[in-house]
């Protein structure tokens, strides 16, 4: 660079050794800082924070940025019908629902909360307690819109979003927790599918069967320690639960005006409500001392807390020979190589009941949002059928709507039995929903923590984690 | 330290005027001094101010309240704390991490100091650079991931590990779900990441000790072990006290690793002060409980940091 200053002047900005002044440094970093402030100004206001400020309806979804970039197509839809409501997807990532659910709370905290958000049962309470807004004028407003939605879509489901006789949630998908095989396993062993009734003491004997025929390296029945797919289906079929199972009054606003005429209609309320513990009654002791004597014979493993995200490659690889799952596997185990007819699924086994186990999700919209109408409409909108064949073209889920859940939607996948998963609800209507009530973290803390104690030692040993099991969740359950 | 000449004048002279000159700019020179000082430290302590004072000061207000986001706080007095002492799986975590660190710091500090003793001996200058990088890989890994990782390699039934053990006869351990056995991949996952940072230390605190030390006590007769317990040792103690210091306040506040790998399961076996706090907070939505457990935990590692100084007093030597 040419120096600007006449021959024999000396430069102001440099000393007589040619470097740089401690004025001219404080100078420049006098103006690095105003710079750096005036650049950094929306991240110190918090102006630049997604959402915050901005018009549009801000929709929050357990994901990833693809998993937003997935539902554009959705969006787009949702636009082209409704210019006025500009939709943002916004994509929070966790490791399960109840991480998921704690980075809401920490938005609602730093006061920038969504203005709709994906819920699954396993926040359905505690949404409906202290963060969403009842759906019951929308869905009363609204009956000529949203009665075909409520034909096509069975009351359990439903039901399992009612919370002290108000719905809270549109469910737009579901699983519950069926009985996936692996067909080489059974071969191998010698046995076909299982009957629809099998119980059991029948589950018991196809591990078994299965271990007998296999080398070490093969597990016959994983599980992992968790709310969905864990102990609860084998308390539910059990016909018991950890939780003492109510029902609210109520609800006959909805019942009344949608299913009236459904054979189940008589067993509807306002809602489940588990507000005291129950892991001492004779029955749970029972279903886990069962579950322990597996661990214990080698047939199923001590299971470890998570989702079990090695699961689908081990099950695909023919190293597991059951294990407890919804319609969300196929699509992935058809990735993992699995063709049709390598796996199949069947009912979870009967004990003294059938009684099955599910989960469900859908929008919630939430007090605070910006716009109810306007999250409404996206509600709504997602309730559709062309919508959610937008949001469910694979199986990776299973649509709540009946009329989805058809043969061309498992046509490449499989299983040979697909109908299990929507006629678990048809077989068995008083399947209930995880038991998840508000303070549902708590809760599935205190299960995980107890659940592998009880099912890695002796029989005493059960007692007593149920003894501690009952101790905390009756801390869980004490505040709200 | 050199003295400033000053011109001093007889009085009624004349030659005041270099007295006037110098003395405003002595003042402007001061003054631009004491502006300068706070200048440059007023990132540091607006900083400290805004990311680390006022949210302990929140934190311990906070710790007097019950509040869970959503609803206004309530004031409780001391009841988050009467709280957390009657509660088992509190006392637990805190137990559990004191045995922690116990285990942790002393395996951490133990093989990290070994380990920069044999890399400072004989060897080719490529292989200690090679061990040097090696050892201190695992400390910029994210723990999370690393953990994620380690679980697989610990699973029962498909870890690797297991499988290894296989190969000699040894049948499947069950490291993740069972007590000994989680708590036990728990403090090797973590001392394996960690020891890397005491090693740089005591990498440093070993090239600082003069070599004529070392020599003038070989030629005395001192060797091997007697040489690192008379020589080495003492005058790498303040590189201990360091250590251990950082290494007991890292250890205390434990929580990717059980988090990641256990959930602090089997039971409460691996749960630990922090995920108490955690879990407190963010799952069951009691910030006034989880503060009130912040504060026991910053008392607790405030006392064993002060009692490591008052300690260091008869242990450290300084050269």
């Amino acid at each position: 660079m040419r120096s600007t200053h006449p021959p024999g002047q000396e430069n102001p900005l440099l000393s007589r050794t040619g470097d740089l002044s401690r004025r001219a440094l404080l100078g420049a970093l006098g103006i690095g800082a105003v710079g750096a402030t005036v650049g950094a100004w929306p991240r110190l206001t918090g102006t630049d924070i997604p959402g915050r400020n901005s018009t549009s309806l801000n929709v929050a979804i357990l994901g990833t940025s693809a998993d937003a970039a997935a539902r554009q197509a959705l969006v787009d839809e949702f636009t082209s019908l409704h210019p006025d409501i500009p939709v943002r997807i916004q994509a929070i990532q966790g490791a399960d629902w109840r991480d998921f659910f704690s980075k809401i709370l920490t938005m609602v905290a730093a006061g920038n909360p969504p203005d709709v958000v994906y819920v699954a049962t396993e926040g359905a309470q505690l949404f409906a307690d202290k963060l969403a807004e009842p759906l019951d004028a929308y869905v009363t407003r609204d009956t000529a819109d949203i009665q075909e939605y409520f034909q096509d879509v069975h009351p359990s489901l439903i039901e399992a979003f009612m919370y002290r006789g108000s719905l809270y949630q549109l469910p737009l998908d579901w699983n519950a927790a069926n009985m996936y095989l692996n067909t080489s396993a059974l071969q191998r062993a010698g046995l076909d599918r299982p009957a629809d009734n099998w119980t059991h003491e029948d589950f018991t004997a196809v591990m078994r069967a299965m271990k007998s025929t296999t080398d070490g390296s093969f597990t016959p029945y994983y599980w992992t320690n968790r709310l969905f797919g864990g102990v609860v289906p084998w308390l539910y079929a059990n016909d018991t639960s950890f939780l003492t199972e109510e029902k609210a009054a109520g609800g006959e606003w909805l019942w009344d005006r949608f299913y009236a005429a459904d054979p189940t209609r008589a067993q509807r309320s306002g809602g489940y409500l588990w507000e005291a513990p129950n892991a001492e009654s004779p029955r749970v002791i029972e279903t886990f001392d069962y579950l322990r004597e597996l661990v214990a014979e080698g047939l199923g493993v001590r299971p470890e807390g998570g989702g079990g995200n090695a699961l689908v490659g081990l099950f695909a690889s023919s190293r597991i020979g059951a294990t407890p799952a919804g319609g969300y596997w196929v699509q992935g185990l058809n990735e993992a190589g699995m063709g049709a007819d390598d796996f199949d699924v069947q009912f979870f086994p009967r004990w003294r009941t059938q009684r099955h186990q599910f989960g469900a999700a859908g929008y919630a919209i939430m007090r605070t949002a910006k716009d109810k109408d306007a999250a409404w409409e996206w509600v709504k909108f997602c309730a559709s059928k062309p919508a959610m064949e937008l949001a469910f073209p694979t199986p990776n889920t299973t649509p709540t709507r009946r009329s989805m859940v058809n043969r061309s939607f498992y046509a490449t996948t499989g299983p040979e039995h697909w109908k299990v998963f929507y006629d678990t609800l048809d077989r068995f209507p008083t399947s209930g929903p995880i038991p998840a009530p508000p303070q549902q973290a708590a809760v599935e803390s205190a299960l995980m923590k107890n659940v592998s104690v009880a099912v890695s030692g002796s029989s005493a040993q059960v007692r007593s984690a149920m003894g501690s099991l009952q101790r905390d969740l009756e801390l869980a359950l004490r505040s709200k | 330290m050199m003295s400033t000449p000053t011109l001093k004048s007889p009085p009624g002279t004349t030659t005041a005027a270099p007295s006037v000159r110098t003395q405003p700019a002595r003042r402007q020179r001061s003054t631009a001094e004491r502006l300068i000082a706070p200048l440059f430290l007023a990132p540091t302590v607006i900083g400290m101010a805004i990311f680390t004072i006022v949210p302990i000061l929140g934190s311990i207000l906070l710790a007097f309240f019950r509040w869970d986001i959503i609803s206004a706080p309530e004031f409780v007095g001391f009841s988050n704390f009467a709280d957390i002492v009657s509660d088992p799986t509190v006392r637990v975590s805190f137990l559990n991490t004191i045995l922690f660190v116990v285990v942790s710091v002393t395996l951490q500090l133990g093989i990290s100091m070994a380990l920069a003793v044999a890399i400072q001996g004989r060897m080719p200058n490529w292989l200690r650079v090679f061990f040097r990088s090696a050892f201190f890989f695992p400390l910029i890994l994210s723990a999370a991931s690393v953990s994620i990782f380690m679980g697989y390699l610990f699973n029962e039934q498909f870890g690797v590990v297991n499988w290894l053990l296989s190969l000699i006869g040894i049948p499947a351990v069950p490291w993740l779900t069972t007590s000994g056995g989680a708590a036990a991949v728990v403090v090797l996952v973590y001392v394996w990441q960690n020891f890397g940072f005491s090693f740089l230390l005591f990498i440093g605190g070993l090239a600082s000790i003069p070599k004529e030390l070392h020599e003038a006590s070989a030629l005395d007769g001192a060797t091997g072990w007697r040489q690192f317990t008379n020589v080495t040792l003492p005058l790498l103690s303040p590189t201990v006290l360091v250590a251990s210091v950082m290494a007991i306040i890292s250890a205390l506040q434990v929580f990717d690793q059980p988090y990641v790998l256990t959930r602090g399961g089997p039971g409460d076996s691996t749960r630990t002060a922090v995920m108490v706090i955690f879990e407190s907070a963010f799952q069951q939505l009691e910030f006034g409980r989880a503060s009130a457990i912040g504060l026991v935990l910053m008392m607790l590692i405030m006392a064993i940091t002060a009692l490591q100084f008052r300690l260091s007093r008869r242990f450290v030597f300084y050269q």
